[in-house]
């Protein structure tokens, strides 16, 4: 592959900025109720011993407790540890009041999870007044508009991967910026997994073409690059550490999913049907919603030793109706060859396509399914989720929690 | 210590035209009058097509977790906390 731009660092302005909000749901938790701030506090999936923590506070931070740890074990580094289960509707509307805020400095906003925004200020008035006073500004109505406990740390850069990698270089309450005349020197303390998308195994393999630290992997050239990596990820890498962009892509939707984490392990396909029919429902409400149709469902097991299964099945007509997702999904459930205590259960739909035009069959009438399902969609939309549930779903009121993914 | 309560309240809101503000003063709780002395958070959600409103306030060394039901102006007590673990 050719190379469309010139192998030197950009020397533009930064016009990227990104924005992250420290600690997120431990950090809300202590706006909301002054009595935690200060404190070691976590939000965990569940408060039991064996809930994995998905927040620490910053407190909670520096004494050693880190994201995926089990209560029990976090207790024993700080025995006074407060454990709150998460609220995902505190959590959403911080968010959309963050977003509300940065959506007066650019019109290009990009929430790329629940705490982290990208503005992009290419073009804009807000650049004339410099990105180091929009930053200083932003925080302080952050704690003006949205609450006085709440921090973001701020990168500015020319691209989304330098002004993230600014963001993470002092936590909380940063503000920096990496651009032309100071990458040499901050890339020069980082290490190779400091960088956003290299982790363990990445570090190995740039290892293993003698690239040890960030300066050689920013000196390397394109073919050592393309070795190491061995596809096009050599030469976005190549780019990116430049600071040209190559990170403005927005992925479309492949699948929607929902795991659950049972508290009391199930061996028997019928005593796990109604956490997978509620699993389905939640599915397909999703799925309906954003309007598509799936041509395949997927199942994934973990049993109580750690053993995994999956198998996913491909459909010859797209399906929509949880109904429909339910009998797949259960189909496979009963195909799995291990009788073992399941402790989590996933089902996710994939073959994505728009449901706009209904293949109409030859044995159904797919157009009475579909004014049913919506029927259904919008009382359950309008009166609060399951208030029309199937009767498989029945005993399953308080399980299977709304969560908040990492991801987008 | 944190405790879940589903206990109807009565709350005294404030709403400021000028500031365009809206905020709890006082509330009435364990047949006392306790003067709100902060607001940690205002947040809104939706169940179906209710729209509710959360206050989480301190008052008298407590934070209370307050809830609006907007269909039918009720005050809900839904949580209390001294900010020490469970």
């Amino acid at each position: 592959m050719g190379l469309p731009i010139k192998p030197d660092f950009n020397s533009s302005p930064s016009t990227v900025m990104h924005i992250d909000l420290n600690s997120c749901f431990a950090t809300i938790e202590q706006q909301a109720n002054p009595f935690l701030r200060d404190k070691p506090i976590v939000v965990a999936a569940y408060d039991t011993p064996n809930g994995c923590i998905v927040a620490p506070s910053v407190q909670a931070k520096k004494l050693g407790i880190k994201v995926g740890m089990r209560v029990k074990d976090a207790r024993l580094l700080c025995p006074d540890l407060i454990v709150l289960s998460p609220d995902p509707d505190k959590y959403r509307a911080v968010h959309l009041s963050l977003k509300k805020i940065l959506s007066t400095y650019t019109p290009t906003v990009s929430p790329k999870s629940i705490d982290e925004f990208v503005l992009d200020f290419t073009g804009t008035p807000g650049l004339q007044r410099g990105l180091m006073i929009i930053s200083q500004e932003i925080k302080s109505r952050i704690k003006k508009e949205v609450g006085d406990y709440l921090t973001v740390s701020i990168g500015l850069g020319p691209n989304r991967f330098l002004a993230k990698t600014a963001s993470n270089l002092h936590k909380p309450n940063g503000l920096d910026e990496i651009n032309k005349d100071n990458y040499l020197e901050i890339y020069k303390g980082l290490t190779l997994t400091d960088l956003n998308g290299i982790a363990h195994q990445n570090a190995i393999r740039l290892n293993t073409v003698g690239i040890y630290t960030v300066l050689d992997f920013f000196r390397a050239d394109l073919r050592t690059l393309r070795m190491a990596f061995r596809s096009v990820l050599g030469y976005y890498w190549f780019v990116r550490l430049r600071g040209w962009e190559v990170d403005d892509v927005e992925w479309g939707v492949k699948s929607f999913g929902h795991s659950y984490s049972l508290p009391k392990f199930l061996t028997k396909p019928e005593d796990l049907a109604p956490l997978l029919s509620k699993l389905v429902e939640k599915v397909g409400f999703r799925l309906r919603g954003a309007g598509f149709q799936a041509r395949g469902v997927h199942l994934g097991l973990l049993f109580r030793d750690n053993e995994y299964w999956h198998r996913g099945l491909s459909l010859d007509q797209p399906i929509f109706q949880s109904q429909d997702i339910y009998r797949v999904a259960y189909r496979l459930l009963y195909r799995s060859p291990y009788h073992l205590p399941v402790r989590n259960m996933a089902v996710s739909c994939f073959n994505l396509s728009p449901k706009t035009i209904l293949q109409l069959g030859l044995f159904e009438d797919r157009l009475k399914k579909e004014s049913l399902v919506k029927a259904i969609d919008d009382i359950n939309h309008r009166w609060g989720n399951f208030v029309i549930t199937p009767a498989t779903m029945v005993n399953t009121n308080d399980v299977i929690c709304d969560r908040i993914s990492f991801g987008r | 210590m944190i405790q879940k309560i589903s206990a109807p309240i009565s709350v005294d809101l404030l709403y400021d035209h000028r500031k365009h503000t809206v905020v709890p003063r006082q509330i009435f709780w364990d047949g006392k009058n306790l003067r709100v002395d902060q607001v940690g958070l205002h947040h809104t959600f939706r169940e179906g097509r209710t729209l509710f409103h959360i206050f989480s306030v301190v008052s008298q060394g407590l934070s209370f977790r307050l809830r609006l039901n907007t269909d039918s102006l009720f005050w809900t007590l839904e949580e209390l906390s001294d900010g020490l673990a469970n």
